[in-house]
């Protein structure tokens, strides 16, 4: 029977579960620092300013704003991971191999999970921002239809029976799908509205302390990320071997 | 507490269960994935594992 | 055909332009479905919109109203534009001609833009009588003619994309509106914003109309592109 590990996957396997510990803890230390380190954010104006810890404080100070520093890079992994959908479908295109489909297939359940966590928290702090439940507004709209994108992946991947024109068609459908999140995000931004003005969310700019913590979680979620990457790719390589082992039973007449 | 104080720290309470509840139900779904890919993970290995003894009783058979 | 090695593309895409048009003539199936089609949804538009007060501005909504109306209409389109390939496996057929396969493609994809403008032209009036022939509408109205034009053919490149692979599927009709929704919400997005301020005039055609029509224009050059590249992966499966 032919060994079909390479070297590199046997040495990134290695590293799977670690690396999930890593990232694991890696955004416990964001989460601490988004606490301790980083400043509360400022909100409306108080009418009478105040001293708090030596400074001058003139406006509320906000605690939803520290959903951010998960939101934000469980957001950018997302789009990563589906980046690494339409690179693996766009090289499925030209080689026609199996295992390019295979990748696409478990990145886009890894963007699956990440833009889910992504809606999660984005939905929270909306609702606490703004007292409603849902806006209109560019990211919450572009990542909705992201959402949208991917569970329709799944649907299309699910709806071909012949494994080839399933790969051939969810390559296709993914590379569309990425390029259509970034005009998504482009077009609710930039298009103005003639009738009502579009509330714009002021998002302070980032002050350093506040960019460690954020950092931080960045690099632990691409650690979990990739170990859930790895873990599901050994899973769905592994079917396919078991495929190919029932299917050698049944030629050898069991 | 200083009223001015208070009006400044005034949203930090009402939000407070917002964030936790961000980050609980963020961490909920990522757990929910992790659990389900580490069975499907052991479920196939201990698949894979049997068919391999299968094919190898079959070979042994056949020398 | 004598010597199709020496048919040019542009050949190709006339001819297979013209058997969907004629075929289309003959039968004028799509054309009545998709036309009835639309005047049922203008019909149940007025029932849901007959206990509005009078002051909704109907006119702001109308440009909104007009969209959803194209994008449900032009999801019928799609399914049946492959319909009858399907069912007389004509598509295999026209796989077996040697020629460059995305021209299938710009040739369905006009057919369908040429329907559902087609569509367009009996609809629009019908609006105006059902809805705003009691309002005052602007002078810039003759503008929502580029919007409307840039959305049709961002809809069909799209959406013959999507209706070739949907085709093949379980459940076509509704994995074709699942995949085309999202991916055509800019586009819509884009065209309902520079449409309205069309409808509604005033200052905003200054610095609203222009930047909202270009955005749409982009989405169609970038869109079509990639279907253009992609299409031939698509058939061929």
């Amino acid at each position: 029977m032919k060994e079909q590990r390479i070297g590199w996957g046997q040495r990134l396997d290695k590293i799977m579960t670690p690396m999930f510990i890593a990232g694991v803890l890696f955004c416990v230390v964001a989460f601490v620092l988004s606490f301790t380190l980083a400043p509360l954010v400022l909100g409306a104006q108080v009418d009478t300013p105040a001293l708090i810890g030596g400074q001058m404080v003139t406006n509320k100070l906000l605690l939803s704003q520290k959903i951010f520093y998960f939101h934000m890079p469980v957001a950018v992994v997302s789009m990563a991971s589906l980046l690494f959908t339409a690179v693996y479908g766009a090289l499925f295109l030209r080689s026609r191999k199996r295992k390019h489909d295979i990748r696409a297939k478990v990145a886009t359940e890894i963007a699956l999970v990440f833009v889910l966590m992504t809606m999660v928290s984005g939905e929270l702090w909306e609702r606490f921002e703004w007292g409603v439940w849902w806006t209109w507004e560019p990211r919450l709209t572009t990542y909705f239809i992201l959402m949208l994108l991917v569970i329709g992946y799944f649907i299309l991947r699910n709806a071909v029976g012949d494994p080839e024109r399933r790969a051939t068609y969810a390559a296709v459908f993914g590379i569309i799908a990425f390029i259509d999140v970034p005009i998504c995000f482009l077009i609710t931004r930039l298009v103005p509205s003639g009738v009502h003005p579009v509330v714009f969310r002021t998002d302070s700019g980032l002050a350093p302390n506040m960019l460690v913590p954020l950092l931080i979680a960045m690099l632990g979620f691409c650690c979990i990320a990739f170990a859930l990457y790895r873990y599901r790719l050994r899973t769905e390589l592994l079917l396919a071997r078991t495929e190919e082992i029932k299917e050698q039973l049944e030629l050898e007449g069991a | 507490m200083d009223p001015i104080l208070a009006e400044i720290y005034s949203t930090v309470f009402q939000a407070a269960p917002y964030v936790i509840g961000a980050y609980v139900l963020m961490w909920l779904v990522l757990a929910v994935f992790v659990v389900i890919s580490v069975n499907g993970l052991k479920r196939t290995e201990k698949q894979l594992a049997a068919l391999e003894e299968a094919v190898n009783e079959l070979a042994g058979k056949q020398q | 055909m004598s010597g199709s090695k020496g048919v040019s593309a542009f050949k190709h895409y006339r001819i297979l332009l013209a058997k969907d048009l004629r075929q289309e003539f003959r039968s004028k199936e799509m054309l009545s479905s998709m036309g009835i089609y639309s005047i049922l949804v203008l019909i149940v538009f007025g029932a849901t919109l007959a206990q509005t007060s009078a002051k909704v501005d109907i006119v702001q909504m109308s440009s909104g109203l007009i969209w959803a109306l194209l994008i449900f209409t032009s999801l019928l389109g799609l399914n049946r534009s492959f319909a009858h390939e399907k069912e007389d496996a004509a598509l295999e057929g026209l796989l077996l001609v040697p020629m460059d396969r995305s021209v299938i493609y710009l040739a369905k994809a006009t057919a369908n833009l040429l329907f559902l403008v087609v569509v367009e032209l009996i609809v629009a009036p019908l609006f105006y009588v059902f809805f705003l022939s009691g309002s005052e509408l602007s002078i810039t109205l003759p503008l929502v003619v580029w919007p409307l034009l840039a959305g049709t053919a961002g809809i069909a490149g799209i959406g013959t994309l999507l209706a070739t692979i949907a085709i093949n599927t379980r459940g076509r009709d509704v994995l074709l509106a699942l995949l085309f929704i999202p991916l055509a919400f800019p586009l819509l997005y884009a065209c309902v914003s520079a449409t309205t301020v069309a409808v509604v005039g005033g200052a905003a055609i200054d610095f609203a109309y222009v930047p909202a029509l270009a955005l749409a224009m982009g989405y169609d050059i970038v869109m079509l592109l990639v279907s253009w590249l992609l299409y031939d992966y698509v058939v061929s499966a």
